[in-house]
This record gives structure tokens, sequence and C-alpha cells, in this order.
């Protein structure tokens, strides 16, 4: 589903609500797979933004609009009309933070008053943080209504795909479908003047001098 | 992934085991699909190519209104040479969900340098095509050892030195091709001294015009 002011796009494409409490992730993991950041700063989201994910499958090109939603009240704006026309959603909660998870029912509920039987991933954030709060055997909210479990880290990226891959499984009805390489296009020839080169040199110089911004962590493989 | 190692030995110590947390256990909810794909042959881009490095990384890309360095993705990064015109490029892939985040050519101009606090990485310039689109970045790439990050700058370094001397091969052939081509102009010009000026007086009378 696009806005009326977004492209259309001759593929596939869903609209995905995302849903759950204010800090639980949902801005931060839909920003990890757009552009590969980590953002650690939390600037609550206002009403929604709708952005653009999409994904190269055996199945050929499929796209996501994901509306990431408001998990504060405060901020929370339209509700009902952001879940309208929905194809699959994301609950997201934190488990760092008990009453994320309490609040797990409510947010089923908005949803499904709205999306009558979508598919729905429930997904527990956070999980690289050792002082967890909810356990994984505590998580049972997701066997009651029939929705699919995922343990996540948008810091780590672990399980990071699995809720995409479930939904366009789930969407597609086809339990084989995966993602498979983009095509990697030949780059075009660039000629760069002089001026620019010096340019440029100057300015690797001062971002080499720049830290990286987990430069503590050697955990990726 | 390794960061998640310590979580799982909890678990187990726990006694549950991944599937008590559901993790991989598909709950069997039946949707009714809404789409019909059919499988499609995949193309990766790289059937012509050969990979000279195939290594583990995590790509950088600098963000120049935040001063900062920001996670662009974690997977493998190759350097591909074409087995017909011999360019070589660079491209990086995200674990996973195989995206695209590093694709552009090592070129005359390709220089790497080490990066200050971090002697695993190093920093580069490119005019990148990740999107489909030229973009210049600026990319820090960081390595699990200083060992792999040595083997792939020194490579990236090596191609871009061949490339720089084939470039001069190159302008050396034109340059003498240019001067073979002056040689026949002058010859030429001398037969037909009449033309010129006549051509210089239509031309004069065209800007009075």
């Amino acid at each position: 589903m696009a806005l009326p002011n977004q492209q259309t796009v001759e593929y596939p494409s869903f609209k995905l609500v995302i849903v759950g409490d204010g800090g639980t992730g949902k801005t931060t993991f839909v920003k990890r797979h757009l552009t590969g950041e980590f953002e650690k700063k939390y600037e609550p989201t206002i009403g929604v933004e709708v952005h653009p994910l999409d994904f190269h499958t055996n199945c050929g090109k499929i796209r996501f609009y994901c509306w990431d939603t408001a998990g504060q009240e405060k901020f929370g704006g339209l509700r009902d009309g952001y879940y309208i026309h929905g194809q699959c959603a994301i609950i997201m909660f934190d488990v760092t933070a008990r009453l994320t998870y309490k609040n797990v029912p409510t947010w089923h509920r908005d949803l499904c008053r709205v999306c009558e039987n979508i598919p729905i991933v429930l997904c527990g954030n956070k999980v690289d943080v050792k002082n967890r709060q909810v356990k994984a055997k505590m998580v049972t909210f997701h066997r009651k209504k029939n929705l699919q479990y995922y343990e996540i880290s948008a810091k780590s990226n672990y399980n990071f795909e699995k809720p995409f891959l479930y939904l366009a499984r789930k969407l597609a009805g086809d339990m084989n479908l995966h993602f498979v390489e983009s095509p990697a296009l030949a780059p075009p020839e660039v000629q760069i003047d002089l001026a620019a080169q010096q340019q440029y040199e100057q300015e690797i110089a001062a971002a080499a001098a720049q830290p990286l911004p987990d430069d503590d962590d050697d955990a990726f493989d | 992934m390794a960061s998640n190692e310590p979580e799982k030995s909890v678990r187990e110590e726990e006694g549950t085991a991944a599937a008590a947390a559901g993790e991989e256990e598909d709950t069997g909810a039946e949707f009714a699909p809404i789409v019909r794909l059919e499988e499609v042959a995949v193309t990766t881009g790289e059937e012509d190519e050969d990979a000279l490095i195939d290594l583990k990384a995590k790509l950088y890309r600098y963000d120049k209104d935040g001063n900062q360095w920001k996670e662009r993705g974690t997977g493998t990064v190759k350097l591909l040479k074409h087995k017909e015109t011999g360019k070589v490029r660079l491209v990086m892939r995200q674990n996973k969900t195989l995206k695209i985040c590093a694709n552009h050519l090592v070129t005359a101009a390709t220089k790497m340098q080490e990066h200050v606090g971090n002697e695993k990485s190093c920093v580069w310039h490119a005019t990148d095509f990740s999107d489909g689109e030229l973009k210049d970045e600026m990319f820090c790439i960081r390595f699990a050892s200083i060992e792999n990050c040595k083997t792939f700058k020194e490579k990236v370094e090596e191609i871009a030195e061949s490339v720089r001397r084939s470039d001069a091969t190159e302008e050396n052939k034109e340059a003498s091709d240019t001067a073979g081509l002056l040689d026949q102009l002058t010859v030429s010009e001398t037969t037909t001294v009449a033309t010129p000026s006549k051509e210089a007086e239509s031309k004069g009378d065209t800007s009075s015009a």
C-alpha cells in the first residue's frame, strides 16, 4: 500500500504495520534495515513514518511499506487510521523492560480490531543486553494468538532478517521463499578532477581520525 | 553470532530449550496468501567476475552532516575482477539479506588510508553505485584481524597502482597518436594555403551581420 505521494512499484508490495511501546526499538530496527546504521539516540516517533524496504527473493523483488508508528501514547495521533489496510504486522517489545511485554496484548487487540487475520510477528528486542527482565520462557502470548515469535537484537543483528522473511513467506504462501543476492550492477566509470581529488584526500584525513561507533565491540562475523 | 552466545547458555542453564522460546517454531498459523509468486532466475551481477579477495568485514560510511562514522553493513567484502575487461570493483553485501552496501570500481585515484584509532580498519573515498546511482562516499572497513586488513589494503593498492600504470601507458599512446595527427595536419595545411583566409573572411561577415 503506497501513500498517494509515494511512487508505486511494478513488483509486489505490502503494507507492514509496526507497533509496540515507545522505546522498544521500532525505529532503530527499521533504520538498521534501511541504511545499516544503528541509532543509539532515542527520539520518539511522532505519528507515523512510512519507509519502503525492498528485499530480493528467489521469487523476485518485493517491497514492504513499513509504517513505523509512535509507541508513546502522547505522540500516537491517528492510531486506527494507521492500521487500515495493513497486510502484515510486527509487534515489538523490549526484553529489558517488563511493562513493554505486559502491553503486548493491548497492541495486539487494537491491531486486530482493524486488521483481521493478517500474519503477525512478535519481536522481543534487545536480547544482546545482559540483564534482561523478560526471559524467553516467560514469553507465551504468541502461542495463544498464533503469532510467530522471534528474539531479536537490532544492535547485534541477531535474527534481524527473520521477521521479514516470515512475513514474506506467509504473504506469498511459500515456505521455501528465501532471500537471494540483489544484482550488483556494473558501476559506470567516473572522472575525478585534481581539485576534487585533493578535497577528498583532506576529508579522508579528517574522517580517519574520527572514532568508529562500536570500536569496543569485536564480535561480528 | 558470538554476542548472543552468553544468552543462549543462560537459557540452557535454566533448562529451557530454544523451542520453549518459540524461536524457530512456526505456530502454524494459516493465512490466505495475498500474492502468488513464481520462482525466478537469480542473477548476482557477479557472473563474469573472479573474486580476488573474499573477507568478512564491517563497513561504515561517513556522515558529513553529523561528522561521524555510521554503520553501513556487516558481511562479506569482495574484490571482483572482470574476466574480459580486467576491471576490478569492490562489492560488499550484508549478511542474511544479501543486500549491497558497497559497489564501486577500484580506480587510479583509489587511495587507502589507515584509521587513526583502529589498526584493523582502513578508510577511503569512492564514487559508490550501491543504490544504482553514483554517490560520493567515504568508507571505513573493519576486519576481524590486523592481517586481514593488511591483505585487503595491499591488494587494493596493488590494483590501483596497476590501473595508474595502464592509464599512463594509454596516455603515452594517445600522446604519440596526437603527435602523428599533428604532423599530418601540418602537411595538409601547406597544401591548402588559400582556403583558411577565405574562411576567415566569411566568418568575419557572419559576425558583423
